[in-house]
């Protein structure tokens, strides 16, 4: 069997789930969090491990920065088997008064990128797995993580979002900023949306969680790996009572 | 917007007409058969396409108000609602089906929409999603087990034209529609119909919580309609339950 292209992986190298945080170098410290894990390949930016959770095969994959690293990465994931994928990851929060101990467990994405209009119009909704998200809440709620659940705002500029006085369209960035904040989104990332257009399209599932920057720091990074590898358990443990 | 006598301008109710539960068909017709599964049902007004019932379920103040076909009508609904103090909306209605094995008399319940219309663009941009209130599409879910309902959970798309849908080829850009409709299908869609995505949008914007369930039309003939009234008066019951055991306040 031949390897995907840019993964470098075939049929049998991961699970049915896979964590994907964007960072490469992210990728072994989940990966201690599974048992048995081994690295499987490393090209470019997509990193894979591999091991096991309650003896069921769960794998690692890094996406890289943004929506068309990512998009490559869901595509080629599912090609050798998977169907589960829950991004794991930092943003920036957007509501005032969070906390940086707060996760965001994410319901939909704000389509503020590119790639996702290759594959669906703008209107086409960009939703989470409905038992992803509730396996995420069950998984905080379980350790007593504190989190908030609600929409990210997936972007295809990080300077554009954190320094919009530069750039050459600053009041459109600005205003829309605005409007995210007004309709309740709670943070904002680089890959969700686009996972969540494209897993529609497959007929995979696909959620996110994510760490908030708020008071000029991250404090729940442990929490979120703690809590997005709860969530896998939480998903074995309803697909093998047959609730999907 | 308030008229003299405090009403709101166009649902012409004011606080304590309506429970914090409220189910939004869209036909004005269909809110009496709907209230007919509350208990001790009360008429309370009519105002243009606004056909508002009250009563109780399990003891807590639910109502049923119908928006009117379309987003422009339906927004205005939920706005004016919300002022007079109701925060849980479930939409029961009517779809087409988009996808092609969905048979007469499934229920879809949605978990978000496709913007496919104009109102909502007057609230957010458009990458903004639709998206139902997660804890309301688990109350439907719940509630179709509990009427027997086979139901599946997805996406519908909101339109701003019925004869569009069902009339491409004769509209200036049928070309256009057609392509959209298969993009809709290929996404996994479920269905079509003209209020939910404008509802969803509003909630998010006002901090409130809306959901819906629809009753698809495959290619046969539709069934009665008596168990998506059922399923969506068992949701409320659902919801109300949830809230009471989580401490959150069911009354205004």
């Amino acid at each position: 069997m031949t390897k995907q292209h840019h993964i470098q992986l075939e049929a049998g190298d991961v699970g049915r789930y896979v964590l994907m945080p964007g960072d490469p170098g992210r990728v072994e410290v989940i990966a201690r969090h599974l048992d048995n894990a081994k690295h499987i390949a490393t090209n470019r930016e997509y990193v894979t491990y591999t091991g096991f959770l309650d003896g069921v095969k769960v794998s690692v994959t890094s996406t890289g920065i943004g929506c068309p690293s990512a998009a490559i990465a869901l595509e080629e994931l599912v090609r050798v088997g998977a169907d589960t994928f829950i991004r794991v990851g930092t943003s920036g929060a957007i509501q005032p008064g969070t906390k940086s101990d707060e996760l965001a467990i994410i319901t939909g994405a704000i389509r503020d990128e590119g790639t996702s209009l290759h594959y669906m119009p703008a209107e086409f909704p960009a939703v989470a797995n409905l038992e992803i998200v509730q396996a995420l809440r069950r998984a905080a709620a379980a350790s007593k993580t504190p989190f908030r659940l609600g929409i990210t705002q997936s972007k295809d500029s990080f300077y554009g979002e954190v320094e919009p006085e530069r750039s050459g369209v600053p009041d459109r960035l600005l205003k829309r900023w605005k409007a995210w904040e007004i309709g309740g989104a709670i943070c904002s990332e680089m890959e969700s949306s686009t996972l969540f257009v494209v897993a529609s399209i497959l007929g995979v599932r696909a959620g996110g969680i994510m760490v908030m920057w708020a008071d000029g720091d991250f404090k729940g990074l442990d929490s979120l790996i703690e809590t997005a590898i709860g969530g896998v358990r939480e998903l074995i443990k309803g697909d093998n009572n047959g609730d999907s | 917007m308030e008229t003299a006598d405090g009403k709101q301008y166009h649902v012409n109710l004011k606080r304590g007409d309506v429970g914090k539960y409220v189910l939004l068909p869209g036909d004005p017709g269909r809110c009496e058969a709907i209230a007919a599964l509350f208990d001790n049902p009360v008429h309370v007004t009519q105002n243009r396409e606004y056909n508002t019932y009250t009563g109780t379920l399990d003891g807590v103040k639910v109502s049923v108000t119908s928006t009117g076909i379309g987003c422009p009508s339906a927004a205005i609904a939920i706005e004016e609602l919300v002022l007079v103090g109701a925060d849980t909306f479930i939409r029961v209605g009517t779809s087409g089906h988009i996808q092609k094995d969905i048979k007469s008399g499934e229920l879809a319940i949605i978990n978000a929409a496709i913007r496919d219309e104009g109102t909502s663009l007057h609230y957010m941009p458009i990458e903004f999603p639709a998206i139902a209130d997660i804890d309301l599409v688990l109350a439907l879910q719940r509630a179709a087990k509990k009427t027997g309902a086979k139901y599946r959970t997805g996406i519908t798309q909101s339109k701003d034209s019925f004869y569009g849908q069902h009339e491409p080829e004769r509209m200036g850009v049928g070309p256009d529609l057609l392509n959209r409709w298969k993009a809709w299908e290929i996404g996994g869609a479920l269905c079509s119909e003209m209020e939910a995505s404008a509802l969803f949008v509003i909630a998010s914007m006002l901090r409130v919580r809306a959901g819906g369930v629809m009753m698809v039309h495959g290619v046969d003939p539709m069934p009665p309609l008596d168990i998506l009234l059922q399923t969506s008066v068992q949701a409320l019951r659902e919801i109300i339950a949830e809230d009471k055991a989580n401490g959150r306040a069911v009354e205004l």
